[in-house]
C-alpha cells in the first residue's frame, strides 16, 4: 500500500485512518476491513455502542417513515441492518412491502453474503422484499430518478470519494425523494471529549480484535471518524451535491449525527 | 416466471426484476443478460459484470472485458 508520510491532501489523496493514502488505495483496503469482520459486524455493533445504533438506525427509519409503496435504495448497508428495520417496520404495521421494493448495494461481497442468509433465515419468501447488489456508492448501477428514498448509515465516511457518493445519491433519486445519511461526527460535547477518545481509540480496537480478530480493522474505523467532516461543514457538502433543505439532528451528545435531505 | 424464494434463486440466478432496474454503473446504459453465462452486458463499456450466487456484482473492476467477438 501507498501511505504518504503526511498530508497535504490533494483531490488524489484520501484517507484511511489516520493515514493518508492514495486515492485508488482506500477501497481496497476498506474492502479488506469489511471482509474481515463481515460475519459479526452487527454484533461489534452493539458492543461498541452499548446498543445505541439501535436507537439511532431506529431514529433514522422514524424519519424516513417508510411506506410499502416507497422504493428504498440502502446504500453500504450490507448486512441487512438498516433494510430489515424497515421491512419489519412495515410488516408490524400490517403493511408488507412487495417484492422487490427495498434495494441494498454495498461495496463489499462479504458484507451482502451475510446480509441475504440472514434475510433468507428472518423471513423465508418475505425476503423477496429485497434486492442485493455489489455496487460502488460512487458509480451507482441504477437509472435516474429510480428511487424515493436513498439511506446510508455508517457508510459514507468509507466512500473514496464522499463528494462524488452524494451526487450519485441525487441522481438516482427521483425529483421529491429523500436523502437520510446516519454517520459518527469527529468532535464530541466537551467534557465528553476524553472520555470518547480513549473509549474509541483504545477500547474499542482491543474490542474488535477479541470479537472479530481484527483490531486494525476497528482501529481504522474509529480513526476515519475522527477525519469525517463536522456536521456543518458535511450539510455544505450535502447541499453542493444538489440536495435542498438539509437538516441535522443529533444524538447521544453529538456522538451521531443525522443529515436529512431532500432531492427538489 | 419470477421465483420468490431466496434459496431457488440462488440457484436459478438473478431475479428478473432486478434485471430492469440495474444499468451499466459507468455508461449508465440498459445490460444485456445472459442466462447460460451469468452475465451482465454492457456493450457501450465493453464490460460482462459477473452475477455471482444470484448477486449482481456491479463492479468494473470485477467485470470481464467483452473480446472484439462479442
Amino acid at each position: 500500500m501507498t501511505a504518504h508520510a503526511s498530508p497535504p491532501p490533494s483531490e488524489k489523496d484520501s484517507h484511511f485512518g489516520d493515514q493518508s493514502v492514495s486515492a485508488e488505495d482506500k477501497a481496497p483496503m476498506v474492502r479488506r476491513v469489511f471482509e474481515s469482520v463481515a460475519g459479526r459486524y452487527d454484533l461489534m455493533n452493539d458492543l461498541m455502542s452499548g446498543g445505541l445504533h439501535r436507537l439511532w438506525k431506529n431514529a433514522m427509519v422514524d424519519v424516513l417513515a417508510p411506506r410499502p409503496d416507497m422504493k428504498i435504495l440502502d446504500v453500504a448497508g450490507g448486512t441487512g441492518d438498516i433494510a430489515f428495520r424497515i421491512f419489519e417496520r412495515l410488516e408490524r404495521a400490517g403493511l408488507p412491502m412487495p417484492p422487490g421494493q427495498i434495494t441494498i448495494c454495498d461495496i463489499n461481497a462479504a458484507m451482502l453474503e451475510v446480509g441475504r442468509s440472514r434475510a433468507a433465515q428472518k423471513f423465508g419468501a418475505r425476503a423477496a422484499a429485497l434486492n442485493w447488489m455489489n455496487g460502488n456508492a460512487e458509480n451507482l448501477p441504477f437509472p435516474d430518478r429510480s428511487f424515493d428514498a436513498y439511506t446510508i448509515a455508517f457508510g459514507i465516511r468509507n466512500v473514496t470519494h464522499m463528494d462524488r457518493a452524494l451526487t450519485e445519491a441525487t441522481r438516482v433519486l427521483k425529483p421529491g425523494g429523500r436523502f437520510l445519511c446516519l454517520e459518527f461526527s469527529p468532535a464530541v460535547l466537551p467534557g465528553l471529549n476524553k472520555l470518547y477518545d480513549a473509549y474509541s481509540l483504545s477500547v474499542v480496537p482491543q474490542l474488535g480484535a477479541w470479537v472479530t480478530g481484527d483490531g486494525d480493522a476497528y482501529r481504522y474505523l474509529v480513526e476515519s471518524i475522527r477525519r469525517f467532516p463536522n456536521r456543518d461543514t458535511f450539510k455544505a457538502r450535502i447541499e453542493a451535491a444538489g440536495f435542498s433543505q438539509v437538516s441535522i439532528r443529533s444524538f447521544s451528545g453529538g456522538i451521531v449525527t443525522l443529515h436529512s435531505a431532500w432531492r427538489i | 416466471m419470477a421465483d420468490s424464494n431466496p434459496e431457488t434463486q440462488k440457484i436459478a440466478g438473478v431475479d428478473p426484476k432486478l434485471l430492469e432496474i440495474l444499468v451499466c454503473p459507468v455508461t449508465k446504459e440498459t445490460l444485456v443478460y445472459d442466462e447460460a453465462a451469468q452475465e451482465l452486458i454492457s456493450k457501450a463499456a465493453r464490460l460482462a459484470y459477473p452475477i455471482r450466487d444470484g448477486i449482481p456484482i456491479m463492479l468494473p473492476e470485477e467485470a470481464r472485458t467483452l473480446t472484439d467477438t462479442e
